[in-house]
């Protein structure tokens, strides 16, 4: 893989963070008290859904959630207009991973008539969410991209790109979306740089952490407040043992009061050796993930399984997430989490059947060939004992 | 995981979007002329200024070059203009709300920096320019659905915008002997910074000039289908329209007005009328003569009275409570035949007659207060409650702290599971006082907290006084979680140290 080049001081300039952030909180308020004054006005619950879902997404606030459902159940008694009322409950339903419930919103609102091109925008999100049709997704996406030129949607073709593997693609993309952009927010800047470190620290087949922690630092430079970011960032320093660096990254980020923040803390308290403190925090962690999970099963599911496979150390938890979330949306990743989940439980025949699934189902397409599924299906070849040696051995050594 | 959120359409920056420009003569001293422009809609309580945009107002003198149907105002090649610029946040140590300052740049070339949102803003030492800047509340209001032209109550009914208020001398300023016609318009654009990508002009964001030339002329609501040219229109430069260009504005303000002419299904512009009009639209600049009288009604006076042959008889303009939105209207829909009022008189707050003008900013604080007079010292009860980090309260399963002094985090852990973090922002023991914030775990924002015990009598009166604002939820419910809250604790406390007799 290689990246394109972008020089730092190629970066455009934004609005400060610590603004931005303010301003988002701002506005944000004042639309909830223009709904609360004003439920039935047209546009005002289409701006708390845009600026709640940027409130979870940069400043991991979950209460966003339920804030949108609360927007529902009042919407539901202003009596608000069918097809409005249905695109919004959509949204919001997407927003919590209820894919196949936005589906059936959607199609609703289809039957009170002819579908704005928001809701459109929102079946291709929800399609490429669960790794569905996605050849046509990809040609819709180009399309789109092509059109407009603009950083939204340059943003999720580069991450379509991804999926599919095509990384040197979806990298260029990210960097046209930086060209792109005329405007000051730093919260689509931030968005760009972590889509980027995601990509060189998660999604290609040979990782490079130091070129995702120059983009997960440039995401928090954008958006001091990114929690995810930050979290991502910790995970890089923990992974190079600078303990003391991923604490300082995460302990602004606690009063997000995402547990992923309490996980990688916990983390960080046992390197120092501070056992006690760190028991507390993954408690915290654990309590936050099952609060989280109790309200939003799907929207969390497979960062729960992520926390119980690793410092959260529930096996079996963990895979009876990464099943739901499977279930939710099959998608590569999807697979590749519940494979590792199930070899990390010792359910090895589950493994084999996720794999032989994943196979089936993805096995022909080029993303494919880069999984770690990949080399697991190639010695399941050699029959059942081989792939379970296999599977064996990717336990024993924390493969795959 | 894929990235299923597809971009919030808000990814853009709304402190860069301005909503209104004024135009008018100082209410306090009539050789004085004010100049507003406003950006960010729906600003909200606390909203700030984006730190990497160049607020500018420029002005040029005009002169009138054509009368009737060849109707037109000619700008000066000179420029008269006002920049402002906003720092990023500046923190301050005691834990009060950071701060922001501007810096406006006159034409003379002269600086003054100043504190947003200090009303008594800032002047230079000579008086000659005064400045403003901070939230107030949105001057401007729109009573109409315009889509269907249905009479409605203030569509921006409590809102707060972000203004910039220069009030300055208009003699010194802008020289009037040369001419008192002057056109103004606002602009946002991007400081020009070294890192900026090669070919990657500092572009223009937003400018304006007179009020709804793009929302309600260049895209008229009632015309399904019609391209939007509004970013086009909005990178167009003013006081300068590219030739190029013309042709498709004339189209799109031609098919706009036709169909504002028929929205009550009489034609009353005539072909020729509506062309000259056109004309005039195209040059978008806000009029005012300085040398005249501008009042609430005087705005397009100067305008209409070129476009029907005749001298002007005021300052044109825009007041703070102008009309605009139904002059407007009534002129578009029936030629000034019979005058159209919407479903409101005013904006959420008039304006006042003193500087800056423009009304205090709308706000829905709430307040919950609770007390409780103990039978204890207030040094006694001091010691129980007065550590933010103690588990006193009863519906508290357990607290931890991170940090120590002003600054530390509590996560407080209830007894029902839930979690809520608070932050000290100041403590006082020789006044046995602290005040907090809410970090998250109830449903309100700006959520500050005070706690106070103070000597009542042979005991102690302990005050607990919670200020938010409601979030996500009705009031009444938010404010019910909070009283329980304070009500429940405080009486702990009435049953472990006894009340006053």
């Amino acid at each position: 893989m290689t990246e394109t080049p972008i020089l730092e001081t190629a970066l455009p300039l934004a609005t400060s963070g610590d603004i931005a952030v303010i301003n988002l909180e701002s506005a944000r308020g004042q639309s909830w008290n223009r709904f609360q004054r004003y439920p039935e006005r047209p546009g005002v619950a289409g701006y708390i859904v845009e600026q709640e879902q940027m409130t979870l997404q940069f400043l991991s606030d979950a209460r966003a959630l339920d804030r949108l459902e609360s927007l529902i159940e009042q919407l539901v008694r202003t009596g608000i207009e069918p097809t409005q009322l249905a695109l919004i409950q959509a949204q919001v339903a997407s927003t919590a991973h209820r894919f196949s419930e936005a589906r059936d919103y959607l199609r609703a609102a289809e039957d009170y008539g002819r579908l704005p091109s928001a809701a459109n925008r929102l079946l291709l999100s929800i399609d490429q969410a669960c790794g569905d049709k996605l050849d046509t997704l990809l040609e819709s996406r180009r399309q789109i991209a092509a059109e407009s030129g603009r950083l939204e949607d340059l943003v999720p073709l580069g991450s379509l790109l991804a999926d599919l593997g095509q990384f040197d693609e979806a990298d260029s993309i990210y960097k046209q979306a930086f060209r792109s952009y005329q405007d000051v927010s730093p919260f689509a800047l931030a968005w760009v740089c972590f889509q980027l470190g995601v990509l060189w620290g998660e999604l290609v087949p040979e990782v490079q952490s130091s070129r995702a922690a120059d983009w997960y630092r440039r995401a928090i430079e954008y958006v001091p407040s990114y929690v995810k970011a930050r979290v991502h960032l910790s995970e890089i320093y923990l992974e190079d043992q600078l303990i003391g660096d991923a604490e300082a990254l995460l302990l602004p980020a606690l009063a997000s009061g995402d547990p992923e923040v309490d996980w990688r803390l916990a983390d960080v308290m046992t390197a120092q050796g501070r056992a006690s403190a760190g028991k507390k925090y993954l408690e915290n962690a654990a309590r936050g993930f099952e609060a989280l999970l109790d309200n939003y099963l799907l929207a969390f599911a497979d960062h729960g399984a992520e926390f119980y496979s690793g410092s959260g150390n529930d096996p079996g938890r963990a895979l009876e997430l990464a099943d739901l979330n499977l279930a939710n949306r099959p998608t590569l990743r999807a697979f590749e989490q519940t494979y590792e989940t199930a070899v990390g439980a010792g359910q090895l025949q589950a493994a084999s059947e996720i794999l032989t699934a994943a196979t089936l189902r993805w096995g022909a397409s080029h993303a494919f060939s880069f999984s770690p599924l990949a080399e697991c299906g190639t010695a399941s070849m050699g029959g059942s004992d081989a792939l379970l040696n296999e599977l064996k051995g990717a336990k024993d050594d924390n493969r795959p | 995981m894929s990235d299923h959120v597809d971009g919030p359409r808000s990814i853009g920056d709304p402190s860069i979007d301005l909503t209104d420009l004024f135009a008018f003569t100082s209410p306090e001293d009539p050789s004085r002329t004010v100049l507003v422009a406003n950006v960010f809609p729906s600003a909200g309580a606390s909203a700030m200024f984006s730190n990497v945009v160049n607020h500018s107002i420029v002005v040029r003198r005009m002169t009138v070059a054509g009368l009737g149907e060849a109707a037109k105002f000619k700008p000066d090649d000179k420029e008269y203009r006002f920049n402002c610029k906003f720092t990023d946040l500046q923190r301050v140590a005691n834990g009060s709300k950071p701060t922001q300052k501007g810096t406006c740049t006159f034409p003379s070339g002269q600086e003054l920096t100043f504190v947003v949102n200090d009303e008594r803003g800032a002047s230079t030492p000579d008086g000659v320019f005064r400045v403003f800047a901070g939230l107030r509340s949105d001057p401007f209001y729109l009573a109409w659905l315009v889509a269907i032209l249905k009479k409605f109550p203030n569509l921006l009914e409590h809102d707060n915008v972000l203004s910039i208020v220069i009030d300055f001398d208009t003699k010194q300023v802008l020289n009037p002997d040369k001419g008192p016609l002057f056109g103004v318009i606002a602009e946002t654009s991007a400081i020009p910074q070294p890192r900026t990508l090669i070919g990657h002009e500092p572009p223009r964001f937003d400018w304006v000039g007179r009020p709804e030339q793009t929302n309600m002329r260049l895209n008229n609501p009632a015309m399904e289908g019609a391209d939007d040219v509004r970013d086009l229109w909005n990178q167009m430069t003013p006081f300068a329209l590219a030739e190029e260009f013309q042709p498709i504005f004339r189209k799109r303000l031609l098919d706009s007005l036709t169909n504002w002419d028929m929205r009550d299904g009489k034609a009353d512009w005539p072909p020729a009328a509506l062309t000259a009009v056109i004309n005039v639209y195209l040059d978008d600049f806000l009029l005012f003569d300085v040398s005249k009288p501008i009042n609430d009604t005087s705005f397009f006076e100067i305008e209409k009275s070129t476009l029907h042959g005749q001298p002007y008889q005021t300052g044109g303009g825009r007041t703070v409570n102008a009309n605009v939105i139904d002059i407007m209207l009534t002129w578009m829909v029936n030629n000034d035949r019979e005058f159209l009022q919407g479903g409101a008189t005013g904006a959420t707050k008039p304006g006042s007659n003193s500087f800056p003008y423009l009304a205090s900013p709308n706000t829905q604080i709430q307040t919950a207060v609770e007390s409780v007079e103990l039978a204890a010292s207030p040094d006694k009860v001091w010691a129980l409650i007065g550590d933010f980090g103690a588990v006193w309260e009863p519906l508290v399963a357990s607290i931890i702290t991170v940090g120590t002094g002003v600054g530390q985090l509590r996560t407080i852990e209830t007894i029902d599971g839930k979690r809520i973090i608070e932050r000290l922002e100041a403590i006082d023991n020789s006044q046995r006082s602290y005040r907090y914030s809410l970090i998250s775990g109830i449903q309100a924002t700006d959520y500050v907290g005070t706690l106070t015990v103070s000597p009542k009598e042979l005991g102690s009166l302990v005050k607990w006084q919670v200020q938010y604002w409601a979030d996500g939820q009705p009031d009444i419910l938010v404010k019910t979680i909070i009283s329980t809250l304070l009500k429940t604790s405080l009486g702990s406390l009435r049953e472990r140290f006894g009340v006053t007799q």
